[in-house]
């Protein structure tokens, strides 16, 4: 039996409902919470079966682990995956905001743990570790808020980064079902894999052709990791539709003022993995349904899904059988992309997981839907 | 997603219109939902705390005027940042003195955090810089700086902090021995409303946290004292616009024998088990302030003054020193500090709910007509 697939959804930003298709990077509107707008958002989130919101961090933005608590308070189910950058505060100081956030939401909150991309930002906080160190620091970050969440208590620990003594936290992570929180590694370098495999429960990546992540992700399958993918999304009723939706996209002014910036924007990161998926957006079209067009535009998020809901969910398999099990989508109209992707295409993909789950043939599923819809095993049919 | 609604901007925050007229009363959460806190040893006390019952302190304060509640920073409590986030969405008036420890964190992190924390609660945040009591506990968290260097770290850290707070869209540049910073531009601001930062509260006996207070705090937190005694040490802060305010418990009654009769029956409650648990934290500590009080524990007598109680010092440690009397006598002595400078004051009580709102009831009203009439003169 193989788990349900996950899919998370990027949280709103300010200004990110002003029919901006991207806000300037700096912007006001960036900076500040839009808390109305945003509690409806995550509200909607998890009525529809969205996991968790993605609650990402820069220093134009409001922290994001005040943020996602601000935001639990006022929904019940869904999980926040809070961004952090190890390096900015004392190891012990965020395992107990992690863990006061679990007491105060019950558990309701995941770890996406980023290394940082642009050295100018990381120096705006006082840290001019080069991505290298920033990886190992990542790690003894990551083991000390591991004993200090398996509950090793004291806990002993001297490294290159970080010297513990005797470390007793009063405050424990609580949750239902869990005794630390999940923990997300992005990046796409050898050390953040490595720092994946050892220490995440799922390693985040930028996306490429099904056929291009099967190999790492086997990999990473290997040592007991999950494998998720950042991947926008364009769900349309007809393929024409969907097409139109990324011509309509490229020409939006905003897009035309962003050339030029993501790209110098790119060659003062020092992330292997932005640099190589901005090469991978020199074609438009990675498969007949993944779509390129943006990412020298928009950034390495927004290769997309792109198609009918039938098509989108196909693509979404063709993942699946190369090992991804999570997916962190986000969509334009940045709110409307997720109704549609709830409505249209999460059904079909839980449906087809419950065919699976009986044991259906590969390439059989067509076939049984419509033996399903009409014939004797009507009764069966999953309910939508 | 035209027919959303956007939330509405935080309201102003509501400052003195004059500091120097009247006091300003603050209050530890740090109790809530178990007055026996302070008696319990760090090994055994549980990190986990009632929300329901530090609500309702949150409300009462709210309710009868206290300016702020002191949100603690340690290993034994809830993170106060994010705890604050949660009780600040649920009250309408009360603030939040959210404490830091400087070596714990960036300045910038610290500042995007309590800034955002601050939109969301209407700008009702005050900080309260802290050095940590003992070195012990600040291993757990790898900050390794002896004591003589955490005042010049402190010294950067606000510096940082204001800076990035008092920008303007500038850009930060700082090139400390602690911090630095390139090309620092925080975007979140503090509030909506022109407000660019916290009050910012430090707290120490030491010369050195009055120098630190005076070049980057609002106010300086000490431990209560006589008046006798604590006006020639506060009044160099106090020419200098810093203001000056008293830590200390309340034990406020009807009558002056109901009060005594109170503070008998708080040290009654703990053993020879309280005082070891005092007398070790005493070893561990090396905070000027608490080795300040414990000297003064040694005394003959509890009564400092005659409203000033050092009863419940050696069983509840040096926050326990009390004003203990009637309403009017408590009233008294709160004017009396004021007279030599002192203009705000941080409670603790036992327990807090019923104390703070007798004080809401029968002693505010007092120092507030008090207060009144003086200005009429």
């Amino acid at each position: 039996m193989t788990a349900p697939l996950r899919f998370h959804w990027r949280l709103i930003q300010g200004g990110d409902l002003q029919g901006a298709i991207a806000p300037e990077r700096l912007s006001s509107a960036v900076a500040l919470p839009e808390m109305a707008a945003q509690i409806a958002f995550c509200r909607e989130a998890e009525q529809s079966g969205i996991d968790s919101a993605l609650v990402d961090i820069s220093s134009a933005k409001p922290d994001p682990m005040v943020l996602g608590m601000a935001l639990a308070a006022s929904t019940e189910r869904l999980k926040f995956m809070v961004a952090h950058r190890p390096g900015l505060m004392s190891p012990a100081l965020f395992a107990q905001q992690v863990n006061t956030f679990s007491t105060l939401a019950s558990g309701r909150i995941t770890l996406n743990m980023v290394a940082g991309y642009s050295p100018a930002e990381q120096l705006t906080y006082g840290d001019n570790a080069a991505h290298d160190t920033r990886y190992e620091r990542m790690k003894e970050y990551l083991t000390i808020c591991d004993r200090f969440w398996s509950a090793e208590e004291p806990v002993n620990f001297s490294g290159q980064h970080y010297r513990i003594q005797d470390g007793r936290l009063r405050t424990p992570f609580v949750a239902p079902d869990r005794s630390a929180p999940e923990i997300y590694v992005g990046g796409g370098s050898a050390n953040a894999r490595e720092a994946a495999s050892a220490l995440a429960d799922c390693w985040l990546r930028f996306a490429d052709t099904p056929e291009n992540v099967a190999p790492q992700a086997a990999a990473m399958r290997l040592s007991g990791t999950e494998v998720g993918l950042r991947l926008s999304c364009i769900v349309r009723p007809t393929r024409r539709e969907a097409i139109a939706a990324t011509r309509g996209l490229l020409d939006a002014p905003a897009i035309q003022r962003r050339q030029g910036s993501e790209a110098s924007f790119v060659k003062a990161s020092d992330a292997e993995s932005m640099r190589s998926t901005y090469d991978l957006g020199e074609q438009e079209w990675l498969t007949p349904h993944l779509w390129a067009g943006a990412v020298q535009t928009l950034g390495a998020t927004t290769i997309a899904l792109v198609g009918t809901p039938d098509e989108v969910v196909d693509e979404i398999y063709r993942f699946k059988e190369a090992g991804i099990s999570q997916f962190i989508l986000h969509g334009w109209p940045k709110w409307e992309e997720m109704r549609i992707f709830c409505r249209d295409v999460l059904p079909l993909v839980r449906q087809r997981e419950q065919m699976d789950e009986r044991g259906s043939p590969p390439g059989a599923e067509l076939a049984a839907v419509s033996s399903q819809t009409n014939g004797e095993h009507g009764s069966r049919r999953p309910e939508s | 997603m035209s027919g959303l609604t956007h939330p509405p901007r935080p309201t102003a925050v509501p400052r003195p219109v004059d500091p120097g007229k009247a006091l300003r009363f603050h209050w530890s959460l740090s109790q809530a939902g178990n007055r026996f806190r302070r008696s319990e040893p760090t090994e055994e006390l549980s990190g986990r705390l009632p929300f329901e019952a530090q609500l309702e302190l949150c409300q009462c304060a709210d309710e009868h005027g206290i300016d702020s509640l002191l949100m603690a920073i340690g290993s034994t409590c809830p993170d106060p940042i994010l705890l604050s986030t949660c009780l600040g969405l649920k009250t309408r008036r009360v603030k939040f003195m959210v404490a830091c420890r400087p070596g714990l964190i960036s300045p910038a992190a610290f500042v995007q955090q309590i800034n955002t924390l601050a939109l969301f609660v209407g700008g009702r945040v005050h900080i309260n810089l802290v050095g940590g009591h003992t070195p012990h506990e600040l291993q757990y968290y790898g900050d390794w700086l002896p004591r003589a260097e955490r005042y010049a770290r402190l010294d950067e850290f606000l510096t940082a902090c204001r800076a990035l707070w008092e920008a303007d869209g500038q850009e930060v540049n700082l090139a400390g021995r602690y911090y630095q910073i390139t090309g620092g531009r925080l975007p979140t601001p503090f509030s909506m409303n022109g407000v660019r930062r916290p009050e910012i509260f430090l707290e120490g006996n030491s010369e050195e946290s009055a120098a630190l207070a005076i070049r980057h705090a609002d106010c300086l937190w000490r431990f209560a004292e006589p008046p006798a005694s604590l006006a020639d040490k506060i009044a160099p802060v106090i020419q200098t616009g810093t203001e000056v305010g008293l830590l200390v418990s309340l034990i406020a009654r009807p009558t002056r024998d109901e009060a005594v009769q109170a503070g008998c029956h708080l040290i009654g409650q703990f053993g020879e088990k309280a005082r070891a648990i005092q007398r070790s934290f005493e070893r561990h500590t090396d905070a000027a302030a608490f080795e300040l009080t414990y000297l003064a524990r040694q005394s003959l007598t509890p009564w400092a003054t005659r409203t000033l109680w050092t009863g419940a010092v050696p069983v509840l440690g040096a926050p326990a020193i009390a004003l203990l009397g009637s309403a009017e006598e408590v009233a008294g002595a709160l004017l009396e500090y004021k007279e030599i400078g002192v203009t705000q004051f941080l409670f603790t009580g036992w327990p807090d709910l019923d104390e703070m709102t007798f004080f809401g009831r029968e002693v505010l009203p007092r120092v507030r007509e008090r207060e009144n009439a003086e200005l009429k003169r």
